[in-house]
């Protein structure tokens, strides 16, 4: 879908947008696939409003994930490189909010104790955003080098810290497995298991630089690559991480929505 | 005359003339029976809810008034003895359809005698679901009635004044549903887990000899002590008592974590005896509001919070 045209015209009737350069090209697997973060994102953000502290730090850290995978219906950020490497640090922080929530979880099936408070998650969250963004601004402006380790770093993080999730979701069942609401923790082991092939597969590709942002750098530096070789798994990879992206996004949604159900 | 369920049958219409009732209570227990004896007399009827072999429940309905338990079984022996005629049937029922049963003699009215037309039946039928009831929802016209049994919130049988045996499929009670002013009531179970032994309460032997000795006579001074209500403990003695009944609606209504939220809860205000200020009161309930919220729902937490103010009231 070419929005282009739509996107310089909006420029044109908002002169303080920035100008856009580059096509604007939108598929409707990204369309879809961004659209079901947003869903997900407002139920968990809702959620979170009236809940206990615990599911603050849940909620937002889904929240930001919404916010993190926008990046593919931004019509600036081939132009701002900048915005991808926030884009992608705002996907590392959402995890580790959502490991802190999950951890605090666990904590609190074996002390039975919730310390802190909405306001301190929310203030912790926007400063570490500041700082992130920050620090981006200062360095130089990202190559797309850079790009992709900031994309690495975010697929690693989010691969090994939802191994830990996952341990965690089992520790927490065993202690509430009477309890009336241990249904809906199931479906968050579901959603991590979810995310745990979505960004393992994406960290897969980078390691063997079968990735397209590793496919654009070589495009113009003329190195050689080994994936005609190895296709057959190049191709699942590359399956996997489509298809669990929607289906982590989906499973967010489903889960929050069924909480919701069971916390009523 | 209240309806209950025909079970699997172990006796039934014996005449209760011969019946000596400790003796019949006995074998029941000894036969750990788990469902329920009914005895049908001339203007009254009686049922005894027994859960592997423990009289769990008890409830006589005469003249338009309903004994429970104690006082149920003090009204038994006194029909019996007076009774010339009358019947007695035991009914084997599984576990489940038992506790629904006890849920509808010695639950909690959720609704009661309400107009269906007035209710919203499907929210009904899903509050019964989301906080998982065990109890039974009676619908009823001046000339029909139908039951239908719940366990743990999921529908386990249906019953109605022509069936000989509970069935599967809700069609007939449907229908009375849908008969022009049909009531509704729906009685549950507060605490499926503490269930006491009613026998081991009150000494049926003694109120059956006193009863039987000479029925003309003042009842004897055991008799009036078994069938009132306790007198008050002393308060130490109430408090753990409360205290124990705290911990274990929390155990029902959360689980095994919300038992161990309302010992540590209960232990950082220096035990239920300091619940008797409203301070500490609204104080313990809110804490035990804030850990709730992980582990159950709104409706599960105020129902719980409900309970146990109720039994704080007793201190």
């Amino acid at each position: 879908m070419d929005l282009t045209g739509f996107f310089q015209n909006l420029t044109t009737w908002l002169p303080f947008l920035p100008k856009i350069y580059n096509p604007v090209v939108i598929d409707f697997t990204s369309l879809f696939t961004v659209l079901c973060w947003l869903v997900a994102a407002s139920i968990a953000l809702y959620f979170s409003v009236n809940n206990s502290r615990i599911w603050t730090s849940i909620g937002i850290g889904f929240f930001l994930l919404f916010w993190s995978q926008s990046y593919q219906l931004n019509p600036w950020h081939e132009t701002f490189t900048v915005m991808i490497a926030v884009h992608y640090m705002i996907g590392t922080i959402s995890i580790l909010l959502v490991s802190h929530g999950i951890q605090e979880y666990y904590l609190f099936t074996r002390t039975l104790e919730i310390t802190g408070s909405k306001k301190t998650i929310y203030i912790g969250t926007f400063l570490i955003i500041a700082i992130a963004i920050l620090v981006i601004s200062l360095n130089p402006k990202p190559s797309l080098y850079v790009l992709r380790n900031y994309r690495m770093m975010n697929n690693t993080i989010w691969f090994f810290l939802c191994i830990l999730n996952i341990y965690y979701i089992v520790k927490i069942y065993s202690e509430m497995k009477d309890s009336p609401i241990v249904n809906g923790i199931i479906a968050f082991g579901v959603v991590f298991v979810c995310a745990l092939i979505w960004k393992g597969s994406g960290l897969y590709m980078m390691i063997y630089q079968w990735d397209k942002p590793w496919l654009d750098i070589i495009e113009f530096t003329g190195e050689s690559t080994d994936i005609q070789l190895h296709m057959a798994k190049v191709q699942l990879a590359r399956w996997l991480f489509k298809t669990f992206n929607v289906l982590t996004s989906l499973s967010v949604a489903g889960t929050f929505a069924y909480l919701f159900k069971l916390l009523r | 005359m209240f309806l209950l369920p025909k079970g699997n049958p172990l006796a039934e219409n014996v005449p209760v003339a011969k019946l000596q009732l400790p003796e019949a209570l006995e074998k029941l227990k000894n036969g750990a029976l788990t469902g329920c004896a009914v005895f049908d007399f001339p203007g009254a009827d009686c049922a005894l809810i027994y859960d592997a072999g423990k009289m769990v429940g008890a409830l006589v309905h005469r003249e338009n008034k309903e004994l429970r338990d104690q006082a149920a079984l003090q009204a038994l022996v006194d029909l019996l003895v007076l009774a010339n005629s009358g019947s007695f049937s035991v009914y084997g029922f599984s576990r489940e359809m038992t506790l629904a049963l006890l849920g509808m003699i010695n639950g909690t009215a959720v609704i009661d005698g309400q107009e269906i037309k007035q209710i919203d039946f499907k929210a009904l039928l899903d509050r019964i679901k989301n906080e998982q009831m065990t109890g039974t929802l009676k619908i009823f016209t001046a000339d029909r009635s139908g039951l239908i049994f719940y366990k743990g919130g999921a529908t386990i049988g249906f019953f109605h004044n022509a069936a000989t045996a509970v069935e599967t499929s809700a069609g007939e009670v449907q229908q009375i549903a849908g008969l022009p002013g049909a009531k509704a009531s729906l009685s549950a179970l507060q605490n499926e887990q503490a269930l006491s032994d009613l026998s081991t309460m009150v000494d049926i032997r003694k109120l059956w000899e006193a009863a039987s000795g000479n029925i003309f006579a003042a009842p004897p001074a055991a008799a009036p002590k078994a069938a009132t209500p306790p007198p008050t403990p002393t308060p130490a003695a109430s408090a753990s008592d409360v205290e124990t009944a705290i911990i274990e609606f929390a155990n029902q209504f959360l689980g095994k974590l919300g038992k161990a939220l309302a010992e540590k809860e209960l232990s950082n205000i220096g035990g239920a005896k300091a619940l008797s200020d409203a301070g500490t009161l609204s104080e313990f309930l809110a804490a035990m509001e804030r850990g709730s919220k992980m582990l159950a729902s709104v409706n599960k937490i105020k129902e719980m919070n409900a309970a146990i103010s109720n039994e704080v009231a007793k201190l």
